[in-house]
């Protein structure tokens, strides 16, 4: 029987800070042939083990895309996430997945694709940017929007300016509370949906971000008439196991580990403990 | 039905056997007038007369702390997975408890197998021991389709008639158990069978005024339909003791801490309960269930509905009684689906 | 898998547990059905017992400071270093700046050691345990061996009983197993009554609430006694100091007292009128009943209502005191106490001065010594035995810097409490499920502990660790294991004398009892005692909220009472439930009511600016109707840390008191 709580030993390649409290890890399995079996989909997480702290599920950031390295962006909040910070370049972690469902990409082929991210929830958003971008050709247009509490919360600051400035994409940003040097918009991330032209019948929205944030974009969305199935968010639960088996991340009969991270609004309703 | 005899005056004999190849588990008492299952070393010290054990068997299947892997930091990171490769026969086991490991199958077995309850499960050898009245006053297994006498999820099931045991093959498992110790054993006769059913009816008669009703509640809980109040009343009478959940022969929740000592380590898990405020407590602070009325709901959802009675294949009470002795205030089980049921909690 | 019969170590109930030990590794914890205490339940915390056994965070070895750092050292080291250290002290400053801590979470072995320590070998009568502050109080009381605030009726008492009072207490948080027994008696009809300023959960289901202002419950409950002895007339005919008692509260008749309780005379008579007409009536109180400087008084004034009897027989009354720990029953058996002698022997008895002397084979030192909170910063040295004493006393910050401008310090633990961190010596000690020995639950339960497994690393026994040292300066005890300790208590205090070590092993123990009671076949007869004037009067001119001052607030020991505490904290499941405030309420959670939190504008999980007449600070709001309109709560061990509450002294037991004060509530900076 194999053992799907033993982690896979992988190294940090990289590590980049991204905001006063979180960074990205470039992580790459040891194993060579492991290395090769890894192949995950946007919105799909790991659970990272840093020995003696502990475990914790982290969804991957990176697109896969030709690439044998994964990167995960931590935010620094507790034991593991702690300790991560503490590691450098070539120290050792374990990594159990890739794990859960993804995000639909061929079901939403020819569609005007909506990104609405807040704070760090561009983590999960920031592989399905990259992947829908690459193959742009397939998609009506990629819309991003991102906001975070201040300009000094805003995740992947390089990369932001490059969409901003990519041809095919348009990217906006804001901040909830604005501050000297800051010249781009002020105001929570739903008020940047007024600005942009979206073709909605024809749009779907992947939205993620604090449970709070997911709540008032939906509720735009929909009253822009974005169908159920159409806003795509991932969730995030306490979770220990990432298998269905320890019952923390339940939401009703659902396990968010398994049946998701990514759910429709649709399916979300459905849950008996949602609330709107 | 192949069924057999064993005559009272094997039974020592029988289980003789079964301890040269494998731990036997068994009800056993401890100090004065407590009982637990737990691996006996003489056929002696089976307690055949026992009420319920305290805890299910899921201290051997699920222990409350075992450890997962193991690991060292030195010289290059090490990782091993911890194994636990024992035979066990789970000997003399109540019936409500045989169908609690039913469920914990579903949980635990399913498309990605959990490999440590797993290979024990494999590994075990299910006896069950029918109860010819109602073992205790809380016992309702009568109302969860789990007892006093069952119809399948064991190996071998026994009831003690004046002539012996009659055993009932359930498994091939059960069979070949049969078939190594057929010098002990005698086929059953017709009226040895029947006896059994009269016993098992006159045995339902017996339960006593700890009905739960299951039903109701269920078809309730499934449609959204309780009245929020009674949660809120359940929950003021709760105090958070997570006895319920630790008791359930059904209850599965675990958490994971890792534990250092120097250069090594190991991963353990713990039974862990949803009731718990920090259960489902995020990293933010955000908490999905911040009030215990959320959490009992979110409980009872689990154990008893139609949604996750299809996913584990019977809904997840099975009438133990064992939330109601343990139990700190008034919510247990019983009291809660009738609470439901009348819409208001005494 | 075996498993091992032992008692929880946490709360005063003392259910039975369970350990589970395999491979030499405590691996579970659960209840025991047979025990008479909890039959069968064990709270959140019981649950759990066996996690902290091999916490990482166990001390191991013995640890001596070389400068700014504690480094390992052997026993022997570290004994040498305590024994220079104490012996220092002694020579320059003579035994009276010794202080000496006890703890309620050690073994009446431990504990009885530690006695003979201090008062024999270092001549200190310096000997406490900081826990008292926190705790229901406990007076004397005239006559026998007995005081106010030990339990004369037992647990299961509860069971047939028609009703119960429940005085200050919110058992489901504190008490689990006694809040269990009036949970499962409500469905048999129990009535309840419940007295306290806080709606706790079963005040919320009680029959009858009597919302009581912080510190009104003197007050209170001398109108509750009026009421039964001059209305009704009848009761305590002909027992001895009922005529004193009438006449100590003839003043107090609920009309009277209402202003100060808060009470309408209607409820009191109402409680009242449910006391007398019910036939087996039990009393229970618990720390929330120390929330003034007055609780002494109180608590004795509760043994008299009980004394004079209720129903058609006046049948005396039981009454529970819920202490809060697992052995502050014992640790006050056993005369950790600055005041009394083991088994409450007074100080002024030459006999049972002798009795010891004779024993330890040397002089006592006989004096009233020091309390908990006075030591700190009056004596030169100390030795802490498994005391949290930064926890219980007001003002942890400056309790700390006291204790580490001693000249010398030793601290026995199992983890490394904030004590340790400032000590010259750590030693470590073992935990519950490493030894043998007794325990005294809330009910005088003495039980036996069992030793599971073997401490960590060198740890060992508390009573071990301090035998060896007194060897080492000069004075051996003779004693080779707790049985033969046990032995010496139940020869020389009169209250242990019905109690042998080893019928002890039978689940559930004995109950200890006075002389008198065993020879009366049952309970103590205790004497009423009239409520002092002064504490009647010191309760109705208590502190008042002002135009200025609009709330008042009161330290509820009751509230969150274990949020924090070290050993459930290192338990490592559940240690989040445990710390909730440390997360959420880092400052302080200052419970307000609805009501209040809208007149002031405040809004739940914001940080507030508090002001007192005392200082200023800034905690973070709870809303919640459980605190009454005009009354701000924030738990005990939070209070501790404010700097704005107002200290005074119990007048029945001399402890400090966070007296109730009165605060105004705005936004933070
Ligand atoms: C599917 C998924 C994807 C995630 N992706 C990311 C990501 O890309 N980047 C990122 O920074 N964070 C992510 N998180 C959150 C991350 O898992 C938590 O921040 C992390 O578990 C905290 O662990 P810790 O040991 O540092 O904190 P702890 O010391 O364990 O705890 C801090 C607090 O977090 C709570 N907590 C513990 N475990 C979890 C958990 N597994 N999930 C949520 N709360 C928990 C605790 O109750 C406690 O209140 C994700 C979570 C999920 C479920
Ligand atoms: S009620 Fe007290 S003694 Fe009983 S399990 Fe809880 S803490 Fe332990």
């Amino acid at each position: 029987m194999s053992n799907p709580y033993l982690p896979k030993i992988a190294s940090i390649q990289k590590v980049k800070p991204e905001t006063y409290d979180t960074t990205t890890f470039t992580l790459q399995l040891d194993d060579p042939t492991e290395r090769k079996a890894f192949q995950y989909r946007p919105g799909q997480f790991v659970e990272l083990s840093v020995f003696g702290a502990g475990e914790a599920p982290f969804c991957i950031s990176s697109s896969g895309h030709g690439r044998d390295t994964f990167d995960l962006s931590v935010r620094k909040v507790g034991r593991v996430t702690d300790a991560l910070h503490e590691m450098g370049e070539g120290g050792q972690v374990g990594v159990r997945g890739p794990l859960g469902n993804s995000f639909p990409f061929e079901e939403v082929e020819g569609k005007h694709i909506l990104f609405v991210g807040g704070g760090i929830g561009l983590f999960p958003l920031r592989p399905q940017i990259q992947d829908v971008y690459r193959e742009r050709d397939r998609f009506a247009s990629i819309t991003v929007l991102y906001g975070a509490r201040t300009a000094e919360d805003l995740v992947y600051r390089d990369e932001l300016e490059e969409w901003q400035q990519q041809e095919g994409m348009t990217c906006l940003l804001t901040v909830d509370v604005g501050a000297e040097g800051w010249t781009g918009n002020v105001g929570v991330v739903g008020t940047l949906l007024q600005k942009v032209e979206i073709d909605v019948p024809n749009a779907v929205a992947f939205v993620c971000g604090p449970p709070i944030m997911i709540r008032f974009v939906v509720q735009d969305l929909s009253g822009m008439g974005f169908g159920e199935e159409a806003i795509v968010t991932t969730l995030e639960r306490h979770m220990r196991c990432g298998i269905g088996k320890c019952n923390h991340c339940m939401i009703g009969d659902k396990w968010v580990c398994k049946d998701g991270p990514v759910f429709t609004y649709r399916q979300m309703k459905a849950m008996t403990e949602f609330e709107e | 039905m192949t069924a057999r005899m064993l005559p009272h005056e094997r039974i020592d004999e029988f289980v003789a056997r079964l301890m040269q190849s494998a731990e036997v588990v068994a009800p056993r008492r401890v100090e004065v007038a407590d009982v637990f299952y737990g691996p006996v070393s003489s056929p002696g010290e089976v307690a055949w007369d026992y009420g319920t054990a305290i805890e299910p068997l899921k201290r051997f299947l699920l222990p409350q702390r075992e450890t997962m892997l193991r690991f060292s930091t030195d010289g290059g990171l090490k990782v091993e997975a911890e194994c636990d490769e024992r035979e066990r026969v789970f000997l003399g086991v109540r019936c409500c408890d045989v169908t609690g490991l039913g469920v914990m199958d579903a949980m635990y077995g399913g498309d990605i197998p959990d490999p440590y309850y797993m290979s024990r499960r494999e590994r075990s050898t299910v006896i069950a021991l029918t109860c010819l009245e109602a073992p205790e006053e809380t016992c309702f297994c009568v109302c969860c389709d789990a007892g006093p006498f069952l119809t399948e999820g064991y190996d071998q099931q026994w009831t003690s008639l004046p002539e012996g045991m009659l055993v009932e093959i359930g498994s091939e498992r059960g069979e070949a158990l049969a078939r190594a110790n057929e010098d002990l054993l005698a086929p059953a006769e017709l009226d040895q069978i029947a006896a059994r059913y009269r016993l098992a009816r006159e045995a339902e008669k017996t339960f006593g005024d700890f009905k739960s009703y299951i039903a109701g509640a269920m078809a309730k809980l499934s449609m959204n339909e309780v009245d929020p109040e009674v949660w809120e009343q359940a929950a003021m009478r709760c105090t958070e003791c997570g006895g319920c959940t630790y008791l359930c022969p059904t209850c599965s929740c675990f958490t994971v801490t890792d534990r250092m000592n120097g250069s090594e380590g190991v991963r353990e898990r713990h039974w862990d309960a949803c009731l718990n405020n920090c259960y489902a407590r995020e990293a933010s602070g955000h908490n999905p269930r911040p009030e215990r009325s959320d959490r009992l709901r979110a409980r009872f959802f689990h154990k008893i509905s139609h949604q996750w009675a299809e996913r584990n294949g019977r809904q997840a009470c099975v009438g133990c009684g064992r939330c109601v002795v343990g139990c700190m205030a008034w919510a247990h089980m019983p009291a809660v689906t009738e609470g439901i049921r009348r819409g208001v909690m005494t | 898998m075996a498993e091992i019969a032992t008692v929880c170590p946490y709360c005063g109930c003392g259910c039975g547990l369970y350990l589970h030990v395999r491979d030499g590794v405590v691996v579970g914890a659960s209840p025991s059905r047979s025990h008479p205490v909890a039959e069968g339940r064990l709270c959140l915390k019981g649950w759990h017992a066996h996690e902290v056994v091999d916490n990482p965070g166990r001390l191991t070895r013995p640890l001596v400071r070389r400068g700014a750092e504690l480094v390992e050292a052997t026993w022997e080291e570290a004994r040498s270093a305590v024994v220079a250290g104490l012996g220092k002290t002694l020579e320059t400053d003579g035994p009276q700046a010794i202080g000496v801590l006890g703890s309620a979470r050690c073994t009446n072995e431990d504990n009885y050691a530690l006695v003979r320590f201090a008062r024999g070998t270092l001549q200190t009568p310096n000997i406490d345990c900081s826990l008292r502050i926190q705790c229901v109080p406990d007076a004397p009381q005239p006559g026998e061996a007995w005081r106010a605030g030990v339990s004369t009726g037992q647990i299961a008492e509860l069971d047939d009983a028609d009703l119960v009072l429940l005085v200050g207490s919110d058992p489901t948080e504190e008490h689990p197993a006694v809040g269990a027994r009036i949970y499962q008696g409500r469905q048999r009809g129990l009535r309840v009554v419940a007295l306290s300023t806080r709606k706790h959960p079963l005040a919320r289901l009680a029959d009858l609430h009597l919302p009581v202002r912080p510190g009104g419950e003197l007050r209170l409950i001398a109108s509750l006694l009026h009421v039964v002895l001059a209305e009704q007339g009848m009761a305590g005919e002909g027992r001895p100091g009922a005529e004193d008692l009438r006449a100590s509260v003839a003043d107090m008749s609920p009309e009277v007292t209402a202003a100060d309780t808060g009470v309408s005379a209607d409820l009191v008579r109402q409680a009242a009128g449910l006391y007398l007409s019910s036939e087996r009536a039990v009393i229970v109180y618990s720390a929330g009943l120390a929330l003034s400087p007055q609780s002494g008084a109180a608590v004795q004034a509760l043994h008299s209502l009980a004394v004079l009897g209720s129903g058609g027989s006046r049948r005396q009354v039981p009454v529970l005191s819920l202490l809060c720990r697992n052995n502050l029953q014992g640790c006050r058996d056993m005369g950790v106490a600055p005041d009394v002698l083991p088994g409450y022997a007074s100080l002024g008895d030459d006999a049972a001065v002798q009795r010891f002397e004779q024993a330890w084979q040397c002089e006592l030192a006989r004096g009233v010594g020091l309390s908990a909170w006075e030591m700190p910063g009056q004596v030169r040295a100390m030795y802490v035995m498994g005391d949290d004493i930064t926890r219980s006393i007001p003002d942890p910050e400056a309790t700390l810097s006291a204790l580490e401008a001693l000249d010398f310090l030793v601290v026995q633990d199992i983890f490394m409490s904030p004590a340790a961190s400032v000590a010259h010596v750590v030693l470590p000690a073992a935990s519950f499920a490493e030894q043998d020995g007794t325990w005294t639950n809330l009910e005088r339960r003495v039980q036996r502990t069992r030793r599971a497994v073997s401490p960590p690393g060198e740890a060992r026994e508390d009573w071990r660790i301090i035998a060896d040292v007194s060897r080492a300066m000069g004075k051996p005890f003779p004693y080779e294991g707790p049985q033969q300790i046990f032995e010496e208590i139940s020869d020389l205090l009169p209250i242990y004398a019905g109690v042998f070590y080893p019928p002890l092993a039978v689940n559930g123990g004995i109950r200890w009892a006075t002389p008198e009671a065993r020879d009366a076949g049952g309970q103590a007869e205790v004497m009423p005692v009239p409520p002092p004037a002064e504490a009647l009067e010191a309760a109705a001119s208590g502190l008042r909220a002002s135009d200025q001052y609009p709330l008042l607030l009161a330290a509820d020991p009751t509230l969150r009472p274990w949020d924090g505490e070290v050993m459930v904290s290192q338990t490592l499941t559940v240690a989040g439930e445990f710390t909730v405030l440390t997360k959420d309420y880092p400052d302080g959670m200052l419970c307000l009511n609805p009501e209040d939190a809208k007149r002031f504008q405040v809004r739940g999980g914001r940080p507030v600016r508090v002001v007192s007449p005392k200082g200023e600070c800034q905690m973070q709001v709870r809303v919640t109707d459980e605190a009454p309109p005009g009354v701000a709560l924030v738990p005990h061990h939070q209070a501790t840390r404010l700097g704005i509450m107002e200290i005074s002294t119990d007048q029945a037991g001399g402890r400090p008191v966070l007296a109730p004060t009165p605060i105004s509530v705005g936004p933070a900076e």
